[in-house]
């Protein structure tokens, strides 16, 4: 009996123990991070190329759409690839007072170049499909992105066999495959113009919008004033059915400072990220600027508001980030009702009779018009 | 893993749009066609020849 429990190779002197037991253990030993990293290696570059089929497969979508659209073929995969490279430095900000006012302006030159060189490439688009295909590429150019910077921390981890970038790639990887398989169902509702989950906001505003006139108040922003037991509405939303996300910031500032509009109260309606399980399409109240994006809109938002003294109240209808950037689910585009009652709740609570109040539809109005 | 992959395929997302009739509220679902977008104004109603809007268009999964 205690015969058969002795660690080989120590009872006896066997070489035969020797090798079943000492030798693994001690490959184990000294080598045992080693091959860690390289099952580690194995496991990204496997992600690596499903990245990589991802990357491609998207250049090839926008090509298929921009060509579709265009007629032409002429050096357009040539062009693309130079839009799928575009960079944008963001300011300094070693002196950060005053950097908004930079970002912005940053993007909105990038912007403004990509739109001219879309329609300099193809001069048939429409305005939806301008926008349509500036998002496409957008995305595209993201799973770009995502697919060179793992690349590079790959083959960092490679070259100098450091276990600190190979285990940090390994962690973020699942993060990434999920959002970059969510980039590659947003390029197909894109192309088609379908609403996503993130226009929810949008799609709230736009319905409270229709059969009401419709003036333009910032960049690809409509606005129309409606009215409800006596408080004035003020209704914003980006302009659909193209996809774009408007400037709701400064549609606000532009109504308060240019147009003397005094508004009382601010209503934002956006889609949220939801935590793993919580309910897609659950709604939750809240305050605040509830806007995502780069940040600009919401500091203006927050600037107006604080410089009046508006309160600010968020209702928010919570999502994956999957669902947020693929065709808008079932469950997320029943809530439009529920919302508005909830909005028009939260009008006759917040705001007294001849208040005004400014009712911000926030996200992408890709399939929704107004 | 086999059965992972092969649940993945039976479930498939379609895309619907839906159109509401203003007068009678009849409501239509059907594939979702190019050209379709939210708030659009669609065809007459099939019960009461009344004006359509399209009102939602969202996805749904469809067990195949
Ligand atoms: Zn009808």
């Amino acid at each position: 009996m205690l015969e058969s429990l002795q660690i080989p190779g120590l009872g006896d002197s066997s070489l035969l123990g020797l090798l079943i037991f000492w030798i693994p253990f001690i490959i184990i030993m000294l080598y045992g991070q080693r091959i860690q990293m390289y099952i580690s290696l194995g496991e990204i570059s496997r992600s690596l190329n499903k990245l990589k089929l991802m990357k491609e497969k998207s250049r090839e979508e926008v090509i298929d759409f921009v060509s579709k659209i265009s007629q032409s073929k002429e050096n357009l995969s040539e062009k693309i690839d130079q839009f799928l490279e575009y960079f944008t430095i963001q300011p300094v900000n070693l002196d950060p007072a005053g950097i908004v006012k930079k970002i912005e302006h940053i993007v909105n030159v990038k912007d403004d170049r990509m739109r001219a060189e879309i329609k300099q490439l193809v001069s048939s688009a429409t305005d939806v499909q301008t926008s349509n295909i500036e998002n496409v590429i957008e995305v595209a150019s993201a799973l770009n992105y995502y697919y060179k910077a793992v690349r590079h921390f790959y083959l960092l981890g490679k070259k100098t066999m450091s276990y600190i970038w190979i285990v940090q790639l390994q962690m973020i990887l699942p993060t990434i495959l999920e959002e970059s398989n969510a980039l590659m169902k947003a390029i197909s509702a894109f192309k088609q113009s379908q609403p996503i989950g993130d226009g929810i906001g949008a799609m709230v505003v736009g319905k409270m919008m229709i059969g009401k006139e419709k003036k333009t108040v910032a960049k690809e922003t409509a606005m129309s004033e409606s009215e409800y037991k006596g408080r004035g509405l003020y209704l914003i939303k980006a302009e659909g059915p193209g996809g774009n996300v408007g400037q709701p910031g400064n549609a606000i500032a532009r109504m308060i400072d240019e147009m003397g509009i005094k508004i009382d109260v601010i209503i934002m309606i956006d889609a949220a990220l939801k935590l793993e399980g919580e309910k897609t399409g659950e709604i939750a109240e809240g305050v605040g600027a509830a806007i995502g994006g780069i940040g600009v809109e919401r500091f203006k938002i927050e600037e107006v508001a604080s410089k009046y003294n508006i309160p600010l109240y968020a209702i928010v209808i919570k999502q994956s980030i999957i669902d947020a950037v693929s065709a808008m689910k079932k469950e997320i585009a029943e809530t439009t009702d529920k919302v508005i009652e909830i909005v028009k709740r939260a009008v006759e609570e917040k705001a007294k009779e001849g208040d005004k109040v400014a009712v911000v539809g926030v996200g992408n109005s890709v399939g929704i018009s107004q | 893993m086999s059965a992972i992959t092969g649940m993945k395929k039976s479930s498939k997302s379609v895309v619907y749009t839906i159109e509401e009739c203003a007068s009678c509220g009849l409501k239509t679902k059907r594939d979702f066609q190019s050209g379709d977008y939210v708030y659009k104004e669609g065809g007459g109603c099939t019960k009461c020849k009344g004006k359509t809007m399209i009102n939602m268009i969202y996805s749904e999964k469809v067990e195949k």
